[in-house]
């Protein structure tokens, strides 16, 4: 299971470094909501407050290769006809998608990284983390708890190519809803709560903790015990969505 | 009448096959819920930034569902021929590539005003957002003319799927590129000079100008340059598309690669 979860890893991280449409959205969205949020903010503000900025940028292409990069990835399996393949190997199907997710999560630090270069080349802001390895663990956190959180939505995708559509239209709620770029305090009150369980929320706030120097654990743990309780519900769903797509012989239909 | 079935038949075909073959299910969440949501999210940030209304950024963002409606609609119009090897069969005919590229841009230019039309109602209604009823008429000749504009810039990348295999890549980032340059969530006053000039050359722009003008109060009459303006792009854009076509397919023919994948 570890060698199939491993190769999962490195042959999607492979895939994306050699596809053009996720190296190129990854290179072009991050500057374009950075960007944007730049120039409304204002681009004299305080630079702590455009630094924030990019964090929220970065995490919020996280989240989009994830939702966005993982559906599609798994409909290229089904167009080439090796869905059916990976979902007969014997193993369980955790170990086949997870990589996949997580290796898209992890596509992100490109993101990360375009995002902040672009911040600091084109606009000025210096990139001031004042506890590196504190942000170096809450990235990782990070890419883990989003991740397996795109895993609970991958166990639609598996059922149907439809689903993988979906993943498009989850990108703005979860920005919204988790606090990036738009400050939780503007938004409705009722979105709290569902602020608490989403990965970005963490990820993003165990970022700007580390970076301004404040204890990150608490943000850092939230996204470790968020992503046991993602798998905790992915797991059934997953086994739930497969039958369905066993049953309902759609694993093919491109 | 040829002409005239290779162009209502093509373009609607056509238009079915973007659906991947009529799956209402890829509609709703690509273009009703996403433009609903990036409205929303824009909204919330103008607010938090306190830049501009709420107005501005609804109209802003139902011009871009509609932008990246047709830019991806024309775009894959034309690629998908590719994908799925019809191509070589659409090109061997002596039908009029006018008509048959035209065909395919109506109903991405009546798909795209559609979908504006949704984003803004329901964007509008969520944000509470009002507009004075007899803006209306004027609003629907801007965004018709953005629509245009943008399903000719969508040729323009369509034609790429002589040259390469996947013009998502193109559609994609050009899509992003819109929300920032051509002022649909930033201030144009805001945006470094440069950027304020590149915009006058890029669809929507003159569109948005047209409509904000027309939501304020303003008459019908003060918008016709911004939409004048709006239609020149577009016309522009569908000549360059419609040469590059041509361009590309001679040299396609030439170089025997509509089927090199």
């Amino acid at each position: 299971m570890t060698r199939v979860f491993a190769n999962g890893l490195r042959v999607h991280l492979l895939q994306l470094l050699r596809s053009p449409f996720d190296i190129v959205a990854m290179l072009v969205w991050p500057i374009i909501f950075a960007s944007i949020a730049y120039y409304l903010i204002g681009t004299d503000a305080n630079t702590r407050v455009l630094f924030t900025a990019s964090l929220g940028a970065a995490m919020m292409m996280m989240w989009s290769q994830v939702i966005v990069g993982s559906g599609f990835a798994l409909d290229q399996q089904r167009n080439q006809g090796t869905l059916e393949l990976l979902v007969a190997a014997p193993v369980p199907l955790v170990t086949v998608i997870a990589p996949i997710m997580i290796a898209s999560a992890a596509f992100g630090i490109y993101g990360l990284v375009v995002t902040l270069a672009w911040g600091r080349f084109a606009f000025g802001i210096p990139i001031s983390i004042d506890q590196p390895a504190a942000f170096v663990l809450a990235v990782v956190a990070a890419i883990l708890a989003i991740g397996l959180l795109g895993m609970i939505a991958a166990s639609l995708f598996v059922l149907s190519r439809a689903a993988s559509y979906l993943g498009v239209a989850l990108q703005y709620p979860v920005y919204l809803a988790s606090g990036l770029l738009v400050p939780l305090a503007i938004l409705p009150a009722w979105l709290g709560p569902i602020s608490w369980i989403l990965a970005p929320t963490w990820g993003y706030r165990a970022l700007i903790h580390a970076a301004d120097g404040q204890s990150a654990w608490p943000q850092i743990g939230m996204c470790l015990l968020l992503s046991a309780a993602y798998v905790l519900v992915a797991l059934p769903c997953l086994a739930w969505f497969e039958r369905l797509a066993r049953e309902r012989a759609t694993l093919r239909l491109s | 009448m040829n002409w005239l079935r290779v162009f209502f038949h093509g373009g609607l075909t056509s238009y079915r096959a973007l659906f991947a073959w009529l799956n209402p299910w890829i509609f709703l969440p690509m273009l009703v819920v996403y433009p609903l949501f990036q409205t929303v999210f824009f909204v919330y940030l103008g607010q938090a930034a306190n830049v501009a209304d709420n107005t501005f950024f609804v109209i802003g963002n139902s011009f871009v569902a509609a932008a990246v409606t047709a830019l991806f609609g024309m775009g894959q119009g034309i690629a998908g021929e590719r994908r799925f090897q019809t191509l070589p069969i659409l090109l061997a005919s002596p039908a009029s590539r006018l008509a048959l590229f035209l065909g395919r841009a109506v109903p991405t230019i009546v798909n795209g005003f559609i979908v504006a039309a949704i984003t803004f109602a329901l964007g509008a209604a969520l944000v509470g957002v009002t507009i004075d009823r007899y803006a209306y008429g004027g609003l629907a000749v801007a965004l018709a003319a953005s629509c245009f504009a943008c399903a000719a810039l969508g040729m323009c990348i369509g034609s790429l799927t002589f040259r390469t295999r996947s013009i998502s890549v193109f559609a994609d980032a050009i899509g992003g590129a819109l929300l920032l340059v051509t002022g649909a969530n930033v201030p144009l006053g805001r945006l470094p000079t440069i950027m304020q000039e590149l915009a006058r050359y890029i669809p929507l722009t003159h569109g948005l100008d047209a409509a904000r003008a027309l939501a304020n109060g303003g008459p019908l009459s003060a918008a016709v340059p911004q939409i004048r303006d709006e239609l020149l792009v577009g016309l522009g854009y569908f000549a360059i598309g419609l040469l590059l076509l041509r361009y590309f397919e001679r040299d396609g023919r030439r170089a025997g690669s509509f089927e090199r994948f």
